[in-house]
């Protein structure tokens, strides 16, 4: 699904990925952990195109294109979503008139029928439903005045309305309480389909709980230094990332 | 054809002296300072005179080159020759327009209305000047949308005015939705609110385009009085535009809160220019007052200053004005999320003025109202 070779970038004059390398494989669940500091956010930022982060040699192969070379909305029209770690609060912006414009966007692109303000209503108000999101965060300005549990849960919503292949979950399980992670990870159970592709940077083993990953990566100083399965994960909750690193 | 001078008025005019050690407006002149009102003034004009045409009765009132056309039922209209205008003024134009002015229209709103007030210019390379005074009784609620249709206006100068006269227990609300643009008139408004014991003056002004235009307000408050005065201005090419206002809380208790939010493109420029004045037998107070601007273009300028003025110890005052560009962070988000860039600037800068313009309430005036911004906006992309 997604291909990084020798990806590297830098933020200002700093470089922060130094040569990352990572098979990304449709249809599974991919967990990226590593210690704070140590690139994760900017591998995320470097998919999605972020204008703070300038990738200065490799390649992010995906459906057959090079990332690197498209503008942020194209990718995610591509495909390509990602759940940021803190979700920014634009007052003003109706959360139901921003999502019906994304969902368009994304329409008009695969040449589909646009969907009319009331079908999207009807559509948002099932899906918040389900998340359990109170029903006027719906009418409410994008991410105005949430908490921080309610932020991410619209991340998610926005997520399961825009249907994404390719799916990057930066720390999504941070400040959530115990009913949050349960509807955050419900959300993501009902995007697994086979096809879809998730990458998901976590510090906590209690995520994994719930959506049952297929690999883990660690990510130390810009690179991956190791790939491995779930069993991954119980070493470092027993041992650190010293004993990875040291290995 | 001529320019606008001293030499329009009669030397033997009440207010000619006054003009006279006033000087009209210069590059240098304070509220002028960055309008550039000299070309405007230097410029040749015909001088139109008004007709004092029989108008006939309708749904608003319809200005037509200076005269009533058309009155809506429940105000009373009527011209008269002369006014006693506020000595206190601070604008030279105020005094001028009131001095060149051939009459001015008396509007009388008796009960509660609500009606629009059309301002229409159809004369080419006209100087026209006219002034409307308007009275409400006490205890009414008036709501008085005000419009321009400058058709066929061009190289003209509009130079009006009012002098509202808000009463005891009586609420003014005023929409002023302004969309101007290059090819047509200048326009400068020169206004005086006088509002009385417990009336409350609401100002709303929505002006977009690229055009030049200018309005300056002197906004009196009684005790009890309130004003809330909101500015939506969104101005592209190369226009120059803005509010210049003084607030005076004269008597005890009176209250006025003031938001501007401005949205310049190109390379236009932005004058919000506020001061509010709390004089010394005013106490308990209170003064709020905000300015924020976003500029779209790094050839955009913004003149943004906020001013308190305050004699006493009992009261409530802030003030606060920022200008800068659009969150880069928030267009991210909206890009990330597949909107393109232009749209999702689009998106952001309705957000910034939409507070504003809902503002106002009413549902009829906010669609014709966001129509309007659109209009100038698209306007700007195409």
């Amino acid at each position: 699904m997604m291909q990084i070779k020798n990806l590297h970038a830098k933020i200002g004059e700093k470089e922060i990925l130094k040569g990352v390398n990572l098979a990304l494989e449709k249809g599974k669940v991919h967990v990226l952990m590593g210690t704070n500091g140590s690139g994760k956010s900017t591998l995320t930022k470097a998919i999605v195109g972020h204008y703070d982060v300038s990738v200065t040699a490799g390649t992010i192969e995906y459906k057959g294109k090079n990332l690197v070379d498209m503008p942020a909305e194209e990718r995610a029209l591509e495909g390509v979503f990602l759940s940021f770690q803190n979700p920014i609060e634009i007052p003003g912006v109706n959360n139901a008139y921003f999502l019906r414009a994304a969902l368009n966007a994304k329409e008009k692109y695969r040449g589909e029928k646009e969907t009319n303000a009331a079908e999207f209503l009807k559509l948002m108000r099932a899906h918040a439903q389900k998340l359990g999101m109170n029903p006027d965060m719906i009418s409410r300005g994008l991410n105005d005045g949430f908490s921080g549990g309610e932020k991410k849960r619209n991340e998610i919503l926005q997520m399961e309305i825009l249907q994404p292949d390719m799916i990057l979950l930066d720390e999504i399980d941070s400040g959530l309480d115990i009913d949050a992670l349960k509807a955050v990870s419900q959300g993501i159970n009902r995007m697994k389909d086979g096809e879809r592709t998730f990458l998901v940077i976590t510090h906590y083993k209690r995520i994994l709980d719930y959506i049952h990953p297929d690999y883990v990566h660690i990510f130390q100083d810009g690179q991956v230094i190791k790939n491995g399965g779930p069993e991954l994960v119980d070493v470092l909750e027993s041992e650190g990332y010293q004993a990875i690193v040291k290995d | 054809m001529k320019a606008v001078n001293l030499d329009l008025v009669h030397t033997e005019h009440p207010l000619y002296a006054k003009l006279q050690s006033m000087g009209m407006p210069a590059n240098k002149t304070e509220q002028y300072r960055n309008f550039a009102i000299k070309p405007l003034l230097a410029q040749k004009y015909h001088f139109y005179n008004p007709e004092k045409s029989v108008p006939k009765e309708g749904e608003k009132l319809v200005i037509t080159n200076g005269s009533v056309s058309e009155f809506p039922s429940g105000v009373q209209v009527r011209y008269e020759s002369d006014f006693v205008c506020d000595n206190a003024h601070y604008d030279v134009l105020y005094f001028y327009s009131h001095a060149v002015s051939v009459q001015t229209i008396y509007v009388e709103v008796t009960r509660e209305s609500r009606f629009e007030l059309e301002h229409i210019c159809n004369q080419a390379e006209t100087f026209l000047p006219y002034r409307i005074v308007i009275s409400t009784a006490k205890n009414i609620h008036v709501e008085i949308f005000e419009t321009f249709r400058f058709d066929a206006s061009e190289q003209s100068f509009v130079l009006y005015g009012l002098d509202a006269f808000v009463n005891t227990d009586t609420t003014l609300r005023w929409i002023r939705n302004a969309s101007i643009n290059q090819a047509q008139a200048k326009l400068v408004g020169t206004h005086r609110f006088n509002v009385a014991r417990e009336g409350a003056l609401e100002l709303n002004t929505f002006d977009f385009g690229d055009a030049n235009a200018l309005h300056l307000y002197k906004i009196d408050l009684a005790e009890h009085a309130w004003s809330r005065a909101a500015h939506l201005l969104y101005a592209n090419t190369q226009a120059r535009s803005g509010n210049i206002i003084a607030i005076n809380h004269n008597e005890v208790y009176a209250k006025s809160a003031q938001e501007a939010r401005y949205i310049l493109a190109d390379e236009a420029v932005g004058i919000f220019d506020s001061k509010i004045r709390v004089d010394a037998g005013a106490q308990h107070s209170h003064a709020v007052q905000n300015s924020k601007a976003i500029l779209l273009s790094p050839h955009a300028h913004m003149y943004a200053k906020p001013q308190l003025e305050i004699y006493i110890d009992e009261l409530e005052a802030s003030h606060g004005a920022t200008i800068g560009e659009l969150d880069a962070d928030a267009l991210f988000y909206l890009n990330s999320r597949g909107i393109e860039a232009e749209e999702a600037r689009k998106i952001l800068v309705l957000a910034f003025a939409q507070s504003l313009i809902d503002s106002i309430g009413s549902s009829h005036y906010v669609e014709k109202i966001n129509q309007a911004f659109e209009a100038a906006y698209y306007k700007k992309e195409q």
